[in-house]
């Protein structure tokens, strides 16, 4: 029973938290904290000709950011694991964003601000580019999901996908009467919508060569010259077309939307193995030449 | 019972299940279509109205060919008419519709017309990025390992195969250029990172800088540097002393972070006592903001000079760290020493035997010589007279100079010969046959005792009895105006000691005579008789150079102090790698290279 209370105890305060503002900012203090040492043991060291990542405070730095690197990796591992007390997830995301971000201070120091074309700059640069693409992430979570629930209102995904196939099929039947011209148009919004879309168009949201748009935009000129039941027919499927178009519309947005969100993961992880890999390198290479 | 077609229409439920319709059609053809009229209907958008025609056209074989002109397939292939064989069974497909054409009973014609089920509902996954594009997971992998491979694995394999091609996959490994001395090296990592994950180590420094005595060492590592394409010959270097003394001498660093970076460093097997730990590759001088930037601010002259130790370092407190030291220390420019000279104290047979003294003992030279610079230098005595009668078509022409004597060679001068420096006054000339004077010559004594007793030919038979060198050797004989003889027991009483003329009293500091300032020229300059007494000494036992007292004089001061004012870096007169010497700098290269023959190359980088 206690434990019952304890864990609606958790839920309720991660309900009301965010990872950010986690413990009081405990990560963002520490991190605040790690860089201001970092930036006082830079300066204050007397490194000759120049500092870099080979004087006493460069190594200090680089064995740093490469444990701090390797540790913020982890986090694909920890999110996996099931596990409760003090150590929860959500203190592992708010450290992995803070102190993730302080990795920006302090392998920019180890670097001496020497860059060149070498594994070591590629190294950083991938740090750089997963440090960005987590940024990304995180201003994502703290705000895409809410247009995403004001864009769906009470209809759920599958609803979505339901409405629009069931429209398909109130289409087929209503053009039943039509000849085989408009029939054709009608075959294209059935046969040739295609509800997502690629990478690039679901991020953009852009789907201004809409199958269904198209084959309605086209019944219109057949709709005026229309008489009898084949007008009858046109009309329906227009109608219901249209109708195809604005439940396209919600779920499409809904993509954009799921996309905007989840895009940042498709650079954040695969750059993270990337700078592992490089990561590795630099710290071989850099002591088999030594 | 003639023949028909039977109908089987097979509708699938959505639960589950087929719903099975026959109809058999009494006459011998059937429309296919979309309109509900038809004998076979096919509502699918994808039919025309009136599509096909079917016909018995004989035992077990139909006709089907299209009405509107849309073609259908037949057995998976276009057409717009065709015949079958019943029996054989063939599949007519109109849009989502297959008809199967087989025999039936009774001799019919069975057509099963069926819907293929080809809708694929979407599921919500569907709203998910994953959908669309090349996995995360996969593209994670790919990444990684395509950089494992192309960053590690290929120099690594490149280090072993690729060594003599063009291909240097290692270079993506370097933190920065090198510099322009070693640039010929850029691509040859392996020329200084000789063995893996070991520190540049001295041997492989001074397999290309190490100097020697020894020409054929020397022109070695000239060819290795050369066939590597080093455009200029390396510079060699001399040991500034024992290394184990070094080790010895260097004091530890003086904070504790220096101290706690040097127990790491050489746990780490990264001694500080390497010329590497001094002379620092693939690194650039911080960015001057006054400095336009230039090639140099990426590629720098020489190696970056990191300066572990520096002199005053070690030359402090030696005597704690190395107790068999005879150095006193230099603390820093105003505790300097005051000069030891290395002074000919006399003579072990022929060799001249040579001891540092100490200038404050005011020690003498027994250098063998009896000379008087005030004579010679005075402007109005015999000496000066000489000079006139001489004449400038012989040099001379009025009192003597230093320079009459000392004739200027470089930075130094050249050493003083008899015959040229001091033979338009002091005659060798024994005899005079047929009105030619019959010259000995100096330094050979054994021609000069052999021609004066007649033991050997000259070019011209002297006719001079041996008598003559007693008397040479006499006091006020020829030989004494200059020569020291002291006794022997030999036949003529008597012999000329030894000469040894010191080039350099200060063999372990450089002195430059040439330099503007030690020259006289300018103002505030030094002339020769600043640090030269000549001009009051009467023997060549005289040292004739002053303390450091005089060098203070200009170095170390400021402007204000002396027009003259001058650096007191310990470099101004010694170097680490060439004791003994100042250090070359890159525009004193340049100038030697401006001299040399077409075709020979400048030892060292000539630089501005």
């Amino acid at each position: 029973m206690a434990v019952a209370r304890g864990q609606t105890q958790r839920r309720k305060s991660s309900t009301h938290e965010s990872f950010l503002r986690h413990g009081g900012f405990l990560f963002a203090k520490l991190s605040v904290a790690l860089c201001v040492a970092c930036i006082a043991a830079y300066f204050l060291q007397d490194a000759h000709p120049r500092p870099s990542g080979g004087t006493a405070v460069g190594y200090v730095l680089g064995i740093l950011g490469a444990v701090l690197i390797v540790w913020l990796a982890l986090l694909g591992v920890r999110k996996r694991a099931v596990s409760d007390g003090h150590y929860s997830l959500k203190a592992w995301v708010s450290a992995h964003v803070y102190l993730g971000l302080s990795l920006i201070v302090i392998a920019t120091l180890h670097t001496g601000f020497q860059f060149g074309w070498n594994v070591h700059t590629l190294a950083y640069g991938l740090m750089l580019l997963v440090i960005a693409s987590g940024a990304l992430g995180v201003w994502a979570y703290a705000t895409l999901p809410k247009t995403l629930s004001d864009n769906r209102g009470e209809t759920t995904r599958k609803q979505m996908l339901a409405q629009i196939h069931a429209l398909d099929e109130q289409i087929h039947e209503a053009a039943q009467p039509l000849q085989r011209a408009e029939a054709d148009i009608v075959r294209l919004s059935l046969e040739e919508t295609d509800i997502g879309g690629g990478f690039w168009r679901r991020l953009l949201g852009n789907y201004g060569d809409c199958a269904n748009a198209h084959a309605l935009a086209s019944l219109g000129p057949a709709l005026r010259v229309a008489t009898g039941k084949e007008a009858e027919a046109l009309r329906k499927a227009s109608d219901l077309m249209q109708r195809k178009a604005d439940a396209l519309s919600l779920a499409r947005r809904q993509m954009h939307i799921t996309a905007l969100l989840e895009a940042w993961l498709f650079v954040h992880v695969p750059a993270t193995f990337a700078l592992l890999a490089a990561l590795s390198v630099h710290i071989v290479s850099v002591f088999l030449y030594w | 019972m003639t023949q028909a077609i039977t109908l089987r229409m097979i509708t699938r439920q959505a639960g589950g299940g087929e719903i099975v319709r026959t109809k058999r059609l009494e006459w011998d053809d059937a429309s296919i279509g979309r309109a509900p009229e038809s004998d076979i209907f096919l509502p699918d958008l994808s039919v025309d109205m009136e599509h096909a025609l079917l016909k018995l056209t004989g035992q077990s074989r139909v006709t089907i060919e299209s009405v509107s002109g849309r073609p259908f397939l037949v057995d998976g292939k276009p057409s717009t008419h065709v015949e079958l064989e019943a029996l054989r069974g063939h599949t007519v497909t109109f849009g989502d519709y297959d008809l199967l054409v087989g025999q039936g009973g009774e001799d019919d014609i069975a057509i099963t017309v069926m819907r293929r089920e080809e809708q694929h509902h979407a599921s919500v996954s569907l709203f998910s990025l994953k959908a669309s594009v090349f996995g995360r997971r996969k593209m994670a992998w790919t990444l990684g390992l395509a950089i494992l491979a192309l960053c590690l694995v290929l120099p690594l394999a490149g280090r072993a195969w690729l060594q003599h091609t063009h291909i240097h996959p290692d270079q993506q490994w370097s933190t920065g250029p090198l510099s322009k001395a070693h640039a010929f090296l850029d691509k040859d990592c392996q020329a200084c990172h000789a063995k893996a994950f070991v520190a540049v180590r001295d041997e492989t420094c001074l397999s290309c800088h190490r100097a020697s005595s020894d020409p054929a060492d020397v022109a070695r590592i000239d060819a290795k540097v050369t066939a590597k394409g080093s455009p200029f010959l390396p510079l060699l270097v001399s040991d500034h002393a024992d290394h184990a003394k070094l080790a010895q001498a260097m004091p530890l660093p003086p904070t504790i972070r220096g101290q706690i970076a040097g127990v790491f460093q050489a746990a780490l097997n990264h001694p500080t006592d390497r010329c590497a730990s001094c002379h620092r590759e693939h690194t650039t001088a911080p960015p001057d903001p006054n400095v336009p930037k230039t090639a140099d601010v990426v590629r720098a002259g020489k190696p970056a000079l990191i300066v572990v130790t520096d002199c005053t370092g070690c030359h402090s407190r030696l005597k704690m760290r190395l107790p068999s030291t005879g150095l006193i220390d230099t603390p820093d420019w105003d505790r300097h020493p005051d000069f030891r000279p290395l002074v000919t104290v006399g003579f072990d047979g022929p060799q001249p035997r040579l001891e540092r003294l100490a200038l404050a003992s005011h020690p003498l030279e027994a250098n063998g010589l009896t000379f008087s610079h005030r004579i010679h230098m005075n402007p109005v005595g015999g000496v000066a007279r000489q000079g006139q009668a001489l004449g400038a078509g012989r040099g001379y022409g009025a009192a003597l100079t230093c320079q009459s004597c000392h004739r200027p060679d470089g930075g130094g001068f050249k050493p003083i010969e008899m015959e040229r420096d001091c033979g338009a006054c002091h005659s060798l000339a024994f005899a005079q046959v047929g009105g030619n004077l019959q010259t000995l010559r100096h330094h050979d004594m054994r021609n000069i005792v052999g021609v004066l007793r007649g033991s050997l030919p000259p070019p011209i038979p002297p006719s001079v009895d041996a008598g003559v060198l007693r008397r040479a050797m006499a006091p006020g004989g020829l030989c004494v105006d200059c020569h020291t003889v002291r006794p022997s027991a030999g036949p003529l009483g008597g012999e000329i000691s030894p000469v040894h003329l010191a080039d350099r009293m200060l063999p372990w500091g450089d002195f430059n005579h040439g330099v503007a300032a030690h020259a006289g020229v300018g103002k505030g300059a030094a002339a020769c008789a600043d640090c030269h007494k000549a001009d009051t000494s009467d023997r060549s036992q005289d040292l004739l150079i002053e303390g450091v007292a005089t060098c203070k004089a200009c170095h170390g001061k400021t402007e204000h102090d002396t027009a003259a004012f001058a650096g007191a870096q310990c470099s101004e007169c010694h170097s680490f790698h060439q004791p003994g010497q100042a250090p070359a700098t890159g525009q004193d290269r340049l100038f030697t290279a401006l001299g040399l023959p077409p075709g020979v190359k400048p030892r060292g980088l000539p630089t501005f």
